[in-house]
């Protein structure tokens, strides 16, 4: 469905120090830098696959979602999308694609989105019957029933992005690209527009998703793909994604007595909530849990104790770094 | 052709609603562009009455001249002009990517999310003037009516283009909030009998900018006087606009989008 092999994107930008000398200097010169966002991707994503799309800042997440919308042209490689070039096929491509970017509304401000809907009806042509259907269909799943009649400016953001969803699906799109679509939402809009992607996607759609919420990838994606410096640094499910941390676990460990010192060969101190209680990080490689378990409760009289995986986050960490 | 015009409609009707949803700021700000537009043409009317005049010109004609320019540029900001504020934000901002991903022209869908209703003051404001100066005129024969119809044509078109040109400036200089005043600094020569001017000045407005085809000409022709450089520049309006829109879309490509 998606085949991008070898994609580079290159682009210039300027920079000045931080100086009021550097800041005068730049009305006259301007340092200019090459900027290598995208440095020879490759990947394959198939009908019906969620992906999430991993990164910090200046990965390159956005400028490939870019690329993959024909918003940018590359500097070179190929893209081949539902069998178009995205830059070159641009109007015949993105009447079948959706997106939505939690930055940047399709809504129109100061009229409700049930204007900004029937805009798009005319904008993509849709036939009345088959537009009546679809919004029926998305109102009810999005619960929007209420919130489409009234103006866009007053409405809070987690019903706005619902309207944004909506108004990206009115076309039926085989692919939706989501651009950081919940940000800044509560966790009852993050969860109902999590389980419209999903239920989207058990209907067919596909859709790559970027992100920064973990709980979004975790949520929603079976395969991750990590971006850093213009670079796929992971490409793989989930359950990969975790087990990249090896055998480590998190223990939190409270004890009666004051914990000892725990500066073995295996155990890392990751948080000391108090005198009697501590996150610590298993390295069960190095120590095997039944024999940090004894270790502890040879001085010490365990009053709880709790493992856990590591966090997602600490892997993405390990793997930017 | 029909889903364009009814996507124009739509669009039309969104501007509108959208407008209204300030109601007393839309009326004032109708109101203010017709006033503003009867600046000069009040100027003029103070030059005449102090008996100042230009050589050769009735304060009537003159008026004519004035009259046809604020009418093609009351035509053309509601529904064109809008083009060169739009893409001056909407690159800054990045948000030209939601006019790309959408299955239409890139030109036609930043026309119609550039409409602005309340330039619609400044087409009152030229019908007003045009009224007034024809009732002060003798009336013009028939060919001539037809010929300034196909002229204004042409004049709407080199407003139209200087649009293009502007806005597609905006791609590679981001940020140009200047670039209308250059404009309209530019187009106040089209105000003004090319009689007033130099002979290398009237060339230079009439053949390669063709300033002179945004009022001059078509006003020449509703009032019976012969025009120099009359077919060339018919022929030079529309190389401007088909010039004006290539170079739009050409800048389209330096587009870069912003931010994440």
């Amino acid at each position: 469905m998606i085949k991008i092999d070898n994609l580079k994107k290159t682009y210039v930008t300027y920079r000045r120090g931080e100086r009021f000398l550097d800041v005068l200097k730049s009305m006259f010169v301007r340092k200019k830098v090459l900027v290598e966002a995208l440095k020879g991707i490759n990947l394959i994503i198939e009908k019906g696959e969620l992906i999430g799309l991993l990164g910090p800042n200046g990965a390159g997440k956005s400028t490939l979602i870019k690329i993959l919308t024909g918003i940018l042209y590359p500097s070179s490689g190929k893209v081949e999308c539902l069998g178009f070039v995205p830059w070159r096929q641009r109007r015949a491509y993105v009447a079948r694609i959706g997106a939505v970017f939690g930055q940047k509304s399709q809504l129109v401000f100061d009229i409700p989105p049930i204007d900004s809907f029937h805009m798009n009806r005319a904008i993509y042509g849709i036939p009345k019957a088959d537009y009546d259907r679809t919004l029926k269909r998305m109102v009810e799943m999005l619960d929007a029933g209420d919130i489409i009649g009234k103006p866009t400016r007053g409405l809070s953001l987690g019903e706005r992005m619902r309207c944004e969803f909506i108004m990206a699906m009115l076309h039926s799109p085989e692919v939706v690209f989501l651009d950081e679509p919940t940000i800044g939402l509560d966790v009852i809009a993050k969860e109902s527009i999590r389980a419209f992607v999903k239920e989207m996607n058990a209907a067919g759609v596909t859709f790559i998703l970027t992100t920064h919420d973990l709980d979004d990838v975790e949520h929603l994606a079976k395969r991750v793909v990590v971006i850093n410096h213009g670079e796929i640094v992971f490409d793989g499910a989930m359950d990969t994604l975790k087990t990249h941390l090896g055998t480590k676990k998190i223990v939190r460990l409270s004890t009666h007595e004051p914990l000892p010192l725990l500066d073995r060969p295996g155990v890392e101190m990751v948080t000391r909530v108090s005198d009697y209680e501590a996150d610590l990080e298993l390295d069960l490689a190095k120590i095997e849990l039944n024999q940090f378990i004894k270790k502890i409760g040879e001085k010490n009289t365990i009053r709880d104790l709790a493992i856990n995986d590591p966090p997602i986050e600490t892997v993405i960490k390990k793997l930017y770094s | 052709m029909k889903g364009s015009l009814r996507l124009y409609g739509a669009a039309l009707k969104n501007t509108l609603a959208s407008r209204l949803a300030y109601r007393i700021d839309f009326f004032l700000s109708v109101f203010i562009m017709l006033v503003f537009e009867l600046i000069i043409p009040f100027a003029t009317f103070l030059i005449y009455r102090s008996g100042g005049a230009f050589p050769g010109w009735s304060f009537g004609e003159v008026l004519l001249v004035q009259a046809v320019f604020l009418l093609a540029k009351g035509v053309v900001n509601p529904f064109f002009a809008g083009i060169v504020w739009n893409t001056l934000i909407r690159v800054r901002e990045g948000t030209y990517d939601l006019l790309l991903i959408k299955p239409r022209s890139v030109l036609f869908m930043t026309l119609l999310t550039s409409i602005d209703v309340e330039d619609l003051g400044k087409l009152l404001g030229g019908v007003g003037v045009l009224v007034l100066a024809l009732s002060g005129l003798p009336a013009a024969a028939p060919e001539n009516w037809l010929a300034f119809v196909l002229l204004f044509a042409c004049s709407v078109c080199v407003f139209m283009s200087f649009s293009f040109f502007m806005a597609g400036s905006c791609f590679k200089w981001v940020g140009n909030s200047r670039v209308y005043e250059i404009f309209d600094c530019l187009s106040a020569f089209a105000m003004y009998p090319m009689s007033i001017f130099s002979k290398g000045l009237r060339v230079l407005i009439t053949a390669v900018i063709p300033l002179a085809i945004m009022a001059f000409i078509p006003a020449s022709v509703l009032l019976g006087k012969s025009v120099e450089y009359l077919a060339f520049a018919l022929g030079s309006g529309a190389v401007f606009l088909a010039a004006g829109a290539f170079f739009w879309t050409r800048m389209l490509r330096s587009y870069t989008s912003a931010g994440g």
